[in-house]
């Protein structure tokens, strides 16, 4: 800001300065322009390019029929909801690397649930569940609010004993995965109600639009209005952009902090229900690297891991990204474990981006 | 607020004991503030000026002293808490948000929500706000590219100009000002004073800490010079001369 010590440069103009009162008129920038400065419309340009590159290149362009392409919408729906939370935590200047394993944990105690309460064991083991409506409705119930509970102690740890929050979620995370191993014996749940599977996880809204898909899509679009047409999403980004700015405007920061934690343990119990509903399974080994895939997709999607700047349009496309390059290695017969490395540079070429940002405008 | 009688205290500190360990910052200092008139509070470095203020505002407790608000003795827990009682501050910092936007930032903490079921959800009425902006902006002479744009664009200028716009557009009753145009050149720093000084017409308290004596001079009602963590003298700033200011203030009898 060196060199701007004329009067316009300091931006206040002289009272009565001329005839001239355009002093007041807002340059609007067109719609292009600001685009440009938008991480979500680059994104979308590079998930264009990647579906044109595959469709090009996959046998009988497969890659781009609608059908592969919501396949790719439904394999990303568990890291969209996760994602979600993710945005508003990383915008608030945190960060929960403890979702995966509480997805684990949330998801055995609600398909526990389900199966002590679907009726005797032979009806459940039979896959006829007496009290289906009972069992279904408590097992998600259940495992929402484990996934808040694990959310509430991390916000707690965060927001009361002041630890990083980088420390407390890795510390919550090992203790979830070490409670879902003790309650399962490290074998995952059996007997899950088909009704799951076949109604919702498999099903499609109007044989078209995976449900799955549409409940993450849906959830985003919720949340995309929260972060920027209300109160809590204004302030969620103040306290990642400044804390002390935040605190002595009045803000509650410790309280906020601690919903959005417990925000993202909601996510975590219905992204574990998502989970369970695809597979009619438990995925106790499964999940390492969801941390790892929602943080990417946040960040890739221009989220600040600085704080402050949030998209939630950004991380839903870049929950694509990593879906889309296996999905279409798969198709070209190449081992779709590519994709991790490809993840890892474009992460860190969006870190890197994202740091270049600050240090210009400082 | 109200346009008060000239003279009426508004906030008087007095014997505000402060110790940091072993750093004695105030020791039993006395300010009195008065509606509608600004004072300048002086003072060598560490004399206490920033100790003193952030006790009124809140920002810190003291160890010992007694603080009257309009005439009721309170004790101030927290900004929050000095704000309810209409202290407005402006940080040296600016304590701005730099990835909000200008309009965003003169709102934060104070957020007009829309109505009905769209209150409900907690919606903002960035319209008012769009609206409300432009006005106390206008008011100041500020001007901005966009409302929606990100502070971390405006100059640092623009940005102390905003801190100071926040202040005014929120403050109540008082407003206290640590170094409020310590990165304006002399003639922006004039057109922030005039602000000052209309709000301090308007009915307003002020309390500037500042370096720059000959201009509290020339802006200020009165003067409060500090020395060794005590307010030494009140004196009105247009009957005294600034040796005799800076005298005081280097603990030199007044001749």
């Amino acid at each position: 800001m060196t060199g701007e010590d004329s009067l316009e440069g300091a931006g206040l103009a002289p009272p009565a300065a001329g005839a001239e009162e355009t002093s007041q008129a807002e340059i609007h920038e067109s719609w292009l322009a600001r685009a440009r400065h938008s991480t979500a419309f680059w994104i979308g340009l590079a998930i264009v390019a990647i579906a044109v590159v595959f469709g090009v290149t996959t046998p009988l362009h497969s890659f781009v029929k609608p059908e592969n392409l919501l396949a790719i919408g439904l394999n990303a729906s568990v890291i969209m909801l996760l994602g979600v939370g993710m945005t508003y935590l990383i915008g608030a200047g945190h960060l929960d690397l403890s979702v995966g394993y509480s997805l684990i944990l949330a998801s055995v105690v609600g398909a526990k649930t389900m199966v002590a309460l679907g009726g005797s064991a032979l009806e459940v083991q039979s896959g006829t569940y007496a009290n289906l409506a009972l069992a279904v409705t408590a097992g998600v119930i259940v495992a929402i609010a484990c996934g808040m509970g694990i959310g509430l102690l991390n916000g707690l740890l965060v927001t009361r004993l002041r630890l990083s929050s980088f420390i407390v979620t890795l510390a919550t995370s090992g203790i979830a995965y070490g409670i879902a191993l003790i309650l399962t014996s490290a074998a995952n749940v059996p007997y899950i109600p088909n009704e799951l599977q076949d109604d919702f996880g498999g099903a499609k809204f109007l044989n078209v639009v995976p449900y799955p898909l549409l409940l993450a899509l849906a959830i985003g679009g919720v949340f995309w209005a929260v972060l920027r047409k209300t109160r809590f999403g204004m302030r969620t980004l103040a306290i990642g952009s400044s804390r002390d700015a935040a605190t002595r405007s009045g803000i509650d920061v410790n309280g906020h902090t601690l919903r959005l934690f417990v925000m993202m343990g909601f996510l975590v119990g219905v992204a574990a229900i998502v989970d369970i509903s695809r597979n009619a399974n438990t995925n106790v080994a499964g999940h390492q690297t969801d941390n790892l895939q929602a943080i990417a997709a946040v960040v890739i999607g221009g989220t600040s891991l600085f704080g402050g700047i949030a998209s939630i349009g950004g991380t839903l496309l870049g929950t694509l990204i990593p879906v889309m390059l296996a999905n279409g290695l798969v198709q070209m017969a190449v081992p779709p474990f590519f994709q991790y490395m490809l993840v890892g540079i474009i992460l860190i070429l969006a870190v890197y981006f994202d740091q270049r940002r600050r240090e210009k405008s400082g | 607020m109200t346009a008060a009688a000239g003279t009426a205290t508004a906030i008087r500190a007095t014997g505000i004991v402060k110790n940091f360990g072993h750093l004695e910052a105030l020791r039993g200092a006395d300010l009195e503030m008065a509606s509608g008139q600004i004072l300048a509070l002086v003072g060598d470095n560490g004399a206490g000026k920033s100790t003193l203020a952030n006790i009124i505002c809140g920002a810190l407790i003291p160890d010992s002293g007694d603080l009257t608000f309009w005439g009721d003795r309170v004790d101030v827990q927290s900004i929050a808490h000095a704000y309810d009682l209409g202290v407005g501050v402006v940080y040296q910092d600016l304590s701005l948000a730099l990835d909000l936007s200008v309009a965003d930032n003169l709102f934060l903490g104070r957020e007009p929500e829309e109505h009905g079921w769209r209150r409900f959800f907690g919606v903002l009425d960035r319209d008012r706000m769009r609206n409300d902006a432009r006005a106390a902006l206008g008011v100041l002479g500020i001007r901005v590219r966009s409302l929606d744009a990100p502070v971390r664009h405006l100059s640092g200028g623009q940005r102390q100009a905003l801190a100071v716009a926040r202040a005014i557009l929120w403050a109540k009753r008082a407003i206290i000002m640590d170094e409020p145009t310590a990165a304006l050149g002399p003639k922006q720093s004039g057109i922030v004073f005039d602000v000052v000084r209309k709000a301090a017409d308007d009915g307003l308290a002020v309390l500037v800490i500042s370096h720059d004596i000959p201009r509290m001079l020339t802006i200020a009602d009165r003067i409060a010079v500090m020395r060794h963590g005590r307010v030494v003298a009140h004196v009105d700033a247009r009957a005294v001369k600034l040796a005799d200011v800076i005298g005081i203030m280097l603990g030199q009898e007044v001749a």
